[in-house]
């Protein structure tokens, strides 16, 4: 059963968000680096870069696939996890905490209603499995 | 999907299964990282029943053989087996294989699983009406794979009377175990000491376990397709559908020293016309400078201009850096230049190394 805090809100692309005032921290869930397995690149976005919901902002690779990272919410990126670059590896070992892979400024909060809290995010992977 | 004679064997190690040529294969049971890591510095067991096998035996077979592959037939002798490649009538690879000598008149051929149907196909095709016959036994077979440097002494633990500590590189016996016969070579796929066991498929289970109670002592793991394929990478070895394919020869792709027979052969005019003047393209091997994985696909490129694309890259768990090889035009680079690999658009700098960036460890 792979891990999904209570305290965060979810997309469908596995990203995660954590807000910490009006700044969203986020990353890709437990989950998803279950499934990507070995991290060994990742391709942070340019700070202070606006980016739209639902727009490719970050590339995650693993051995042996490209994994495009979406944002959760509309804003202005603000932070870049740059420990990444030499220690890809954190997004495995610890996704929700110093594998976090961008932080964004937001302007709509309105936003976050529309993802899923932790409940339906596990409802949400559960039924992804069925369908396999 | 098909499944292998050790698919249950998968499932309850807890394998990760993915389709591979048509087959449920398992890509990883752990880390394709670790079990790479594990291969190089212990032993790894695969899982390689999906590729085929076929008997080409009869007065012809020799004759037949030499027809269709460029390598002089002669350098092999019984229980020696050697790497070679079915040409066709373009000087393109119809698949690269290993042919074994049982015998006189006795040869065993071993293909690549998305290639069976064409490769006998082919083979057949060519065969005189009489004097040879060609028998596809890839459904009874099973092939496990033992590689690593601890895998001579698992072998030696297994089959202690039959002589493993002579048998050298790319030759073969036969051994039995539990009063079943198998035929084991040391040859492989991924730059270690290792060999590759071919049994009856009811034994597979049976011998995949016997070699686990041998191995896991001294550090044996199941290693997936994942791992196979970063091991033969870092080991500069050709992935046909990717260094070699109908429409890529197998002097271009570096396999220029497999065109040695005196022999008629298909596609023989070309060949040896690309060996005199050289091809019109070639594999190069290439290690990342700049961060980034090269993936399949990438264009390559040298001040600006296009050169070539990558055919197979990846991670190399060895050297932790992202390496390649490609498929350039010919001279556009020697060992030593940098290129650009195209990412997703933006250039990331290689620098064109000597193949393999792994030498043979056997």
């Amino acid at each position: 059963m792979s891990d999904i805090p209570k305290d965060l809100k979810y997309t469908e692309e596995h990203e995660w968000v954590r807000m910490e005032g009006s700044v969203g921290v986020c990353g890709i869930t437990d989950y998803a680096q279950e499934m990507l397995t070995d991290i060994v690149y990742v391709e942070l976005p340019e700070v202070d870069i606006e980016i739209g919901q639902g727009e490719q902002v970050a590339v995650v690779e693993s051995v042996k696939a490209v994994s495009d990272v979406y944002a959760p919410l509309s804003g202005t990126i603000v932070e870049i996890n740059e420990e990444l670059e030499d220690s890809p590896e954190m997004v495995n070992d610890d996704p929700y905490g110093e594998g976090w892979i961008f932080k964004i400024e937001v302007e709509n909060d309105d936003e976050l209603e529309e993802l899923m809290d932790a409940e339906e995010y596990a409802a949400f992977i559960e039924s992804m499995e069925e369908d396999e | 999907m098909q499944k292998t004679v050790l698919h249950e064997e998968h499932i309850k190690l807890g394998a990760k299964m993915v389709e591979f040529s048509g087959w449920e294969m398992p890509v990883l049971y752990t880390s394709i990282i670790e079990e790479h890591n594990a291969t190089r510095n212990r032993a790894g067991v695969f899982d390689i029943c999906h590729m085929g096998e076929f008997i080409v035996r009869g007065e012809k077979a020799a004759s037949l053989l030499s027809s269709l592959i460029p390598t002089d037939i002669n350098r092999l002798e019984p229980s020696k087996a050697m790497y070679s490649c079915l040409v066709n009538e373009t000087g393109g690879t119809v698949d690269d294989l290993f042919i074994y000598m049982r015998g006189a008149d006795d040869y065993y051929l071993v293909v690549n699983a998305s290639r069976r149907e064409t490769d006998f196909a082919w083979i057949t095709d060519h065969a005189p009406s009489s004097g040879v016959e060609i028998v596809d036994v890839s459904d009874e077979t099973a092939k496990i794979d033992l590689q690593g440097p601890k895998s001579r002494e698992i072998m030696e633990t297994l089959f202690p009377d039959a002589g493993m500590d002579r048998l050298k590189r790319f030759y073969s016996l036969t051994a039995e175990l539990d009063g079943v016969a198998l035929m084991i070579s040391q040859t492989g796929y991924t730059g270690e000491l290792g060999y590759e066991l071919y049994a009856p498929g009811s034994f597979a289970a049976s011998l995949w376990n016997r070699l686990f109670d041998a191995g896991r002592p001294l550090g044996l793991v199941p290693v997936g397709l994942g791992a196979r394929d970063t091991l033969r990478l870092e080991a500069g070895y050709s992935l046909y559908g990717h260094e070699l394919s109908e429409t890529i020869s197998p002097v271009e792709a570096g396999l220029g020293w497999l065109v040695s027979s005196t022999d008629d052969y298909v596609g023989k005019d070309i060949l040896t016309a690309q060996k005199k003047k050289g091809p019109p393209r070639e594999i190069v091997c290439l290690k990342m400078i700049d961060k980034g994985i090269p993936r399949d696909g990438y264009p390559v490129a040298r001040d600006g201009a296009e050169i070539g694309i990558i055919t197979s890259g990846g991670f190399s768990p060895t050297f932790e850096v992202g390496i390649a090889l490609a498929l350039v035009t010919r001279k556009a680079v020697s060992v030593g230049d940098r290129v650009d690999v195209m990412m997703r658009g933006k250039p990331k700098a290689a620098e064109v190394v000597p193949r393999p960036v792994y030498a043979y460890n056997g």
